[in-house]
C-alpha cells in the first residue's frame, strides 16, 4: 500500500520535471517562431512584449521577394545529392562489413571510424584550392564532392549496424533457392532494411542541408548558395535583421523537424548501436 | 609467413569495398598531403618551418587554445549532465515518451546550427533580449547583462546555447545505454533494500561506464571541431574571447588569407584531436576486455 503511493508520487514527479524541462528546452524556439511573427515595433519594444499587437506576415513576403525558393531550391539539390551519392558508396562497404570475414577489416573499420572525427576545418583549404583547380568551385558537383568524405563514414556505421541486424540465414535461404549473392542482397536484405538505408539518407541530406562552414567559403556567387549561407547574410557586423532572419529560420528549420520527428525511431537505433557499441 | 591466397569471401568483400577506398579514402588521403606541402611551403613556394614558428610564436594561437579548453570543458560537462538528466527521466516514463522525446531530444537537434545560433544570440541581446528580462523577473539579477558584450560572459553565453544544442545527441546515447541495463539488476538491488541513490551510483553508473566514455570522446571531439555556433553569435569575438582553434583557423584562410599558417594550425589541430580519439580508444578496449 505505502509502496504504492510512493511509485505514484514518484511518478507525478517525473512527469513535473520533464514538463519544466521541455518548456525550457523548447522555449529558444517558440520564442524565435513569435518572434517571426511580430512588426518592427513590437520586436523592438521596451520593456519587452511577450506577444505580439498584431500577427503580420511582413518578415515572411519580405525573404521570399529575396528569392528564398531559390536558396530552398539549391539547398535541396545539394541534399539530394550527398544523400543519393553517399548512401551509394556506403552500401557495399557496410555490406560486406557486416557480413564478411577478410584481412585488413579491423584497420580498415577503425580507420573509417577515424575519418568520422576529422575536423572539417582541416580539409577546407586544400578543399577549396582543389576544387578551384578543377573548376568546380560554386558549383553543385563541387559542394557535394566536399561533403562525401564527412557522410560517408558515418552512413557506413549506420548501415552496417542495420545489416547487422538481419540474420544471415535470411539472404542464404535466398541462395540456396538459387539466388546470386547480388539478387540475394536486391532481393532479401534491401526491402528489409530499407527504413534504415533511408534513415542514413536523411542523415546526410540533413548534414548538407545545415552545413555552413563549407558552403560559406565553396559556394560563392548567390545562384547556387545553400540556406546556411543566405540565412547568414542577414547577420550584419551592426546591425541584424531578425525579422526576415527568423522568418528564414522558421522556414528552414521545419524540413529537418518533420523528417526527425517522422523517423526518430530509426536515427535513435542506428546512431546509437553505431556509435556506442562498436 | 607464407602468403596465404583470398578466400572467395574475400575476394567478394574487397571487391565492395574497394570504390569506396578508391574514391574516399584516396581524396582524404590526397587533401590532407596536400594540406600538410602548405603547410610547409611560404608564399613562393619555397619549403620552410615558418608557418609552424609563427603559429607558436602568435599570441592568438594560445588564446585561441585556451578558449577552446573552456569551451570544452564547459560544453561537453553541461551536455552530459543535462543529457544524462533528461535521459534518467526519460528512462523512467511509458507514457507520452514519444512526445517528450521529441521535444527534449529531437527539436534541438533539428534545428540548423546557424538558426541556433541567431535565435540565442537574439535571446542574449543586452536591449531586447528576453533573457534579460526573464532573469530580472524572477529577480536573479538587478540589472540587465551585456551578455556578448564581455569576453568571458560572451565565452559562458555560447557554452550555454552549445549545451542546448547538443545535450540531446548525449541523451539519446544514455538513454539507450540505460535501456539495456538488464532490469533484474535493479529488482534484486530493491530486495536488498538500496535506495535509488545507492542504485545509481552502484549499478547505473558502471554499467553505463563503457556508453559515457565513447559520448564523451564524442562529443569532446564534436566540441573542438563545432563551428558555425560561435561563428554566428560573436564570430570569435569580443576582444577574440569566443575565438577557438577552428574559428581561428577559418579566419587565417579566408579573413587573412593566410594559407599556409591555417593549413600548419590545422594540421596540429588534427595532430590534437587524433591524440585525444587514441587515448579514449585505448581506455575503451581497455574497458571492453575487463568486461
Amino acid at each position: 500500500m505505502r509502496r504504492a503511493v510512493r511509485k505514484k508520487l514518484n511518478s507525478a514527479l517525473v512527469y513535473t520535471i520533464l514538463i519544466f524541462l521541455s518548456c525550457v528546452i523548447a522555449f529558444p524556439f517558440i520564442w524565435l517562431v513569435i518572434t517571426a511573427f511580430k512588426t518592427y515595433p513590437d520586436i523592438y519594444a521596451y520593456p519587452i512584449r511577450y506577444l505580439p499587437q498584431e500577427i503580420t506576415l511582413e518578415h515572411f513576403e519580405k525573404i521570399s521577394s529575396m528569392n528564398f525558393l531559390s536558396y530552398f531550391k539549391n539547398s535541396m539539390i545539394v541534399g539530394f545529392g550527398t544523400m543519393i551519392l553517399s548512401v551509394l558508396i556506403a552500401l557495399f562497404p557496410a555490406y560486406a562489413f557486416s557480413r564478411y570475414r577478410f584481412r585488413g577489416k579491423g584497420v580498415l573499420l577503425t580507420t573509417v571510424l577515424l575519418l568520422q572525427m576529422f575536423p572539417q576545418v582541416v580539409f577546407l583549404v586544400p578543399m577549396f584550392k582543389f576544387l578551384s583547380s578543377i573548376g568546380w568551385l560554386d558549383s553543385y558537383w563541387g559542394i557535394i564532392f566536399s561533403y562525401l568524405p564527412f557522410t560517408t563514414p558515418i552512413s557506413i556505421v549506420f548501415l552496417r549496424s542495420f545489416f547487422i541486424s538481419v540474420p544471415k540465414s535470411l539472404e542464404e535461404a535466398a541462395m540456396i533457392d538459387g539466388c546470386g549473392r547480388m539478387k540475394a542482397f536486391w532481393k532479401v536484405i534491401f526491402p528489409v532494411t530499407l527504413p534504415g538505408i533511408s534513415a542514413v539518407g536523411v542523415y546526410a541530406f540533413l548534414f548538407s542541408w545545415s552545413e555552413l562552414l563549407y558552403s560559406m567559403s565553396i559556394l560563392v556567387g548567390k545562384e547556387r548558395q545553400t540556406i546556411p549561407v543566405f540565412l547568414s547574410l542577414f547577420i550584419g557586423q551592426y546591425q541584424t535583421r531578425w525579422g526576415p532572419l527568423f522568418a528564414g529560420s522558421i522556414l528552414s528549420t521545419l524540413p529537418p523537424l518533420i523528417i526527425f520527428m517522422v523517423l526518430q525511431r530509426y536515427f535513435i537505433s542506428g546512431l546509437v548501436s553505431g556509435a556506442v557499441k562498436e | 609467413m607464407k602468403r596465404v591466397p583470398l578466400t572467395k569471401e574475400e575476394r567478394v568483400s574487397y571487391k565492395m569495398i574497394m570504390p569506396y577506398i578508391c574514391f574516399i579514402m584516396i581524396m582524404v588521403i590526397v587533401l590532407f598531403t596536400s594540406n600538410v606541402i602548405m603547410s610547409f611551403t611560404d608564399e613562393s613556394g619555397r619549403f620552410t618551418f615558418r608557418n609552424y614558428v609563427n603559429c607558436f610564436s602568435d599570441e592568438l594561437t594560445f588564446i585561441s587554445f585556451k578558449n577552446t579548453v573552456v569551451w570544452v570543458l564547459g560544453s561537453v560537462a553541461g551536455q552530459m549532465a543535462l543529457g544524462m538528466a533528461a535521459a534518467l527521466l526519460l528512462n523512467q516514463v511509458r507514457k507520452g515518451q514519444l512526445f517528450f522525446r521529441s521535444i527534449i531530444l529531437i527539436l534541438p537537434w533539428a534545428t540548423l546550427d546557424i538558426v541556433a545560433g541567431v535565435m540565442w544570440k537574439w535571446m542574449y541581446n543586452d536591449m531586447y533580449g528576453v533573457l534579460n528580462d526573464i532573469l530580472m523577473k524572477m529577480g536573479l539579477i538587478d540589472e540587465y547583462i551585456a551578455w556578448l558584450a564581455t569576453p568571458n560572459m560572451a565565452m559562458l553565453a555560447v557554452i550555454i546555447a552549445n549545451i542546448w544544442k547538443g545535450f540531446c545527441l548525449t541523451g539519446m546515447f544514455i538513454l539507450a545505454g540505460l535501456q539495456s541495463i538488464p532490469a533484474q539488476l535493479y529488482e534484486a538491488a530493491e530486495i536488498d533494500g538500496a535506495g535509488s541513490l545507492r542504485r545509481f551510483w552502484n549499478i547505473t553508473l558502471p554499467q553505463l561506464k563503457q556508453v559515457l566514455m565513447t559520448t564523451i570522446m564524442l562529443t569532446t571531439i564534436w566540441t573542438i571541431n563545432y563551428f558555425p555556433l560561435i561563428y554566428t553569435m560573436t564570430g570569435g569575438g569580443p576582444a577574440n574571447g569566443t575565438e577557438t582553434v577552428v574559428t581561428y583557423i577559418y579566419r587565417l584562410g579566408f579573413r587573412f588569407l593566410d594559407y599556409n599558417k591555417s593549413a600548419a594550425l590545422s594540421n596540429i589541430l588534427f595532430l590534437i584531436i587524433l591524440g585525444i580519439s587514441m587515448l579514449f580508444l585505448r581506455q575503451i578496449s581497455k574497458e571492453g576486455e575487463n568486461v
